[in-house]
């Protein structure tokens, strides 16, 4: 796997906020790595930087944050030098973004006809006919029924699984390499969610595309990445195959969220334990946070020097690296 | 557009189930239709002064002057029915100039945020405080007197478009402001990040998704500013600062102040137009802005 050139590679990638209190480092160093035709599933609690990371990817981070430093490469290009003409190519072409909450993502007072093919008309030299028939084509294929109806109805005649369907739809419009997917399911009704997954599966798997799915769903992400990076407080804490995450999770941090996630296969009842186990405290304020470790605040095996030296990347298996001085990171004074 | 925006439709349903936004409708059509077709129908031509002649000036209504005549021997049906559509000129126009820049300012301002934003708006403070009734009479009547000899001075209505160009020009503070908020809101919303994200432009951002979706709140505004722009004309002709070819109620106004106890009907008629017409315009804003944001009635 690692042999193969990444599709998407960020390194070390740092997102600040400059507000009016000061600098504060929502993303401050996070690495992760999108092969082609695989899904990664960026995963940690709201806050972790998460999101910003993945809008950093189109270079679209809001004011007033901003990409400090780092490096985001894809498809071998790098984006940070990308002027704004190149990028507008980029985003919706080469990479599409899905949103957390359709009901807001489609222009309430535009009919989904015009929303999807506003899109093909702006990066391919299309008529408006082939430009529609096209739109019709994928609403079939994210499972709409009677796509030509749907084409002329208005967002909020429709259903917010209905509405997260077409949002894929628009994702796919351009043949994207990439699709980006912010916390996909969060917002729908659980059976919806399900369904929702199962067709971004089927679509990643038929149209061979590459996903990275950020959420804070252990669940979500078990069902469907192959790799996956857990993130801390805008740092990386853990990278693996998801296999090995789930089943030999090293870092303090990735074991603790697995332990505070319910399992179905775990009887609470009669165990030792009867309640699910949380994590104390709660993530850091990232105006100030913490010194060394992220996590180390919270972390039960935290000794001193946690709290002196930052954490490196280790690999610990092949594919599998880990921030944690407990395991055997080298650390560096910060 | 093929077809006319789910939203607007919307609106325009619950428009029609308000009464009072319905009654401002009706009389804004009332005027509409008398600007575009009274003329035709009008007793007289506007510019009739024969009953000073026949000594029937100042004369109370009856078939012949149904308004009666005014104490320049015009009749008031006549020139109340040419009122309208200068009238009408006057405030779609002038609101159209408002428009223009108070969207372009208050929208520039609302999207790009930080210093902009702070620049435009103590500008638009600025344009606020500005004694507009006074800068305005005095504006219309120094380029009255600069215009003589120049070629402009043959512009028919010069005086008129002079007045609805400044009635612009001072009327737009208010649209770019809500223009300002609604872009501030809109902008962050995530159908507007969507766009981005699938490489819209910033041209089509502003005016594809921002600009349609902040129009039923200036609409609301526009047609409030209509009604007051039509006013502030009235007041200036009333002063004798309006233009003297142009016929306008607050001309007639002017025109028969002085006889208000001799003639009566000579000044009610003109001022029932004014009334009517504002009116008009306030209740379907007021409709308008009850149809196009429902939730903020309660």
């Amino acid at each position: 796997m690692t042999d193969v050139p990444p599709l998407l590679n960020v390194r070390n990638l740092k997102v600040h906020f400059f507000t009016q209190a000061g600098v504060a480092p929502a993303v401050d160093g996070i690495d992760f790595r999108v092969n082609p035709r695989e899904t990664l599933g960026l995963v940690g609690e709201s806050g972790s930087g998460k999101t910003m990371a993945s809008l950093a990817v189109l270079r679209l981070v809001p004011p007033p944050a901003r990409i400090v430093s780092g490096s985001i490469e894809f498809q071998n290009r790098d984006l940070l030098t990308l002027d704004e003409a190149a990028l507008r190519d980029l985003r919706g072409k080469h990479v599409a973004m899905i949103f957390q909450n359709p009901a807001y993502s489609l222009n309430p007072i535009f009919t989904i006809g015009d929303q999807l093919t506003e899109i093909l008309r702006w990066h391919e030299p299309v008529s408006r006919t082939a430009a529609r028939d096209r739109a019709a084509d994928l609403l079939r294929l994210v499972g709409i029924a009677d796509p030509l109806q749907r084409l002329r109805q208005f967002p909020h005649e429709l259903s917010g699984g209905m509405k997260q369907r077409i949002c894929i739809a628009r994702a796919l419009l351009c043949n994207p390499a990439l699709i980006l997917a912010d916390e996909p399911t969060t917002n729908l009704d659980v059976t919806i969610q399900a369904q929702i997954l199962d067709l971004l599966a089927e679509l990643r798997d038929r149209l061979r595309m590459a996903m990275l799915l950020v959420s804070h769903d252990m669940g979500v992400v078990a069902r469907m990445a192959h790799r996956i990076t857990v993130v801390y407080a805008g740092r990386t804490c853990e990278t693996g195959d998801a296999r090995t995450i789930f089943h030999t999770p090293q870092h303090p941090y990735t074991r603790a969220l697995l332990e505070s996630t319910p399992r179905i296969d775990h009887d609470y009842e009669h165990a030792t334990r009867p309640t699910l186990r949380t994590i104390g405290g709660r993530i850091p304020n990232l105006a100030t946070p913490p010194t060394g470790c992220r996590f180390h605040p919270r972390c039960a095996e935290a000794t001193e020097e946690c709290a002196q030296l930052r954490p490196v990347p280790f690999e610990v298996a092949p594919g599998h690296s880990v921030s944690c001085l407990k395991r055997g990171s080298p650390g560096v004074a910060a | 557009m093929a077809r006319p925006p789910g939203q607007f439709r919307q609106g325009w349903h619950r428009l029609c189930r308000n009464r009072s936004g319905l009654l401002g409708l009706s009389l804004v059509a009332f005027v509409v239709l008398v600007a575009l077709i009274g003329p035709e129908f009008a007793p007289y031509t506007p510019n009739d002064q024969s009953a000073m002649l026949s000594f029937t000036a100042k004369g109370a209504p009856t078939w012949a002057h149904l308004f009666g005549t005014d104490r320049n021997g015009y009749d008031v049906l006549t020139r109340v029915i040419y009122g309208a559509p200068t009238a009408l000129a006057v405030g779609l126009g002038a609101m159209l100039v408002a428009s223009v820049i108070g969207i372009l300012v208050g929208g520039i301002a609302g999207y790009l945020g930080g210093t902009a934003d702070e620049l435009l708006m103590r500008f638009t403070e600025f344009f606020l405080v500005i004694p507009v009734f006074i800068m305005i009479l005095a504006v219309v009547r120094l380029f009255s007197i600069v215009v003589v000899g120049t070629p402009l001075e043959r512009l028919p209505f010069l005086n008129l478009a002079t007045i609805i160009v400044l009635l612009g020009l001072f009327g737009w503070p208010p649209i770019a402001r809500l223009a300002r908020a609604e872009f501030l809101r809109l902008k962050n919303m995530d159908f507007v990040e969507a766009a981005r994200c699938i490489g819209a432009q910033p041209r089509d951002i502003l005016f594809r998704h921002i600009l349609p979706n902040a129009l039923p709140s200036l609409v609301v505004v526009i047609a409030l500013g209509i009604g007051g722009a039509i006013l502030s004309e009235s007041m200036i002709s009333f002063l004798g600062f309006g233009d003297p070819k142009a016929i306008s109620w607050g001309q007639l106004l002017y025109f028969n102040y002085e006889v208000l106890r001799v003639s009566p009907w000579a000044v009610l008629a003109p001022g029932g137009a004014i009334f009517i017409t504002v009116l008009g315009f306030n209740l379907l804003a007021d409709g308008l802005s009850d149809a196009f944001n429902p939730r903020l009635k309660q």
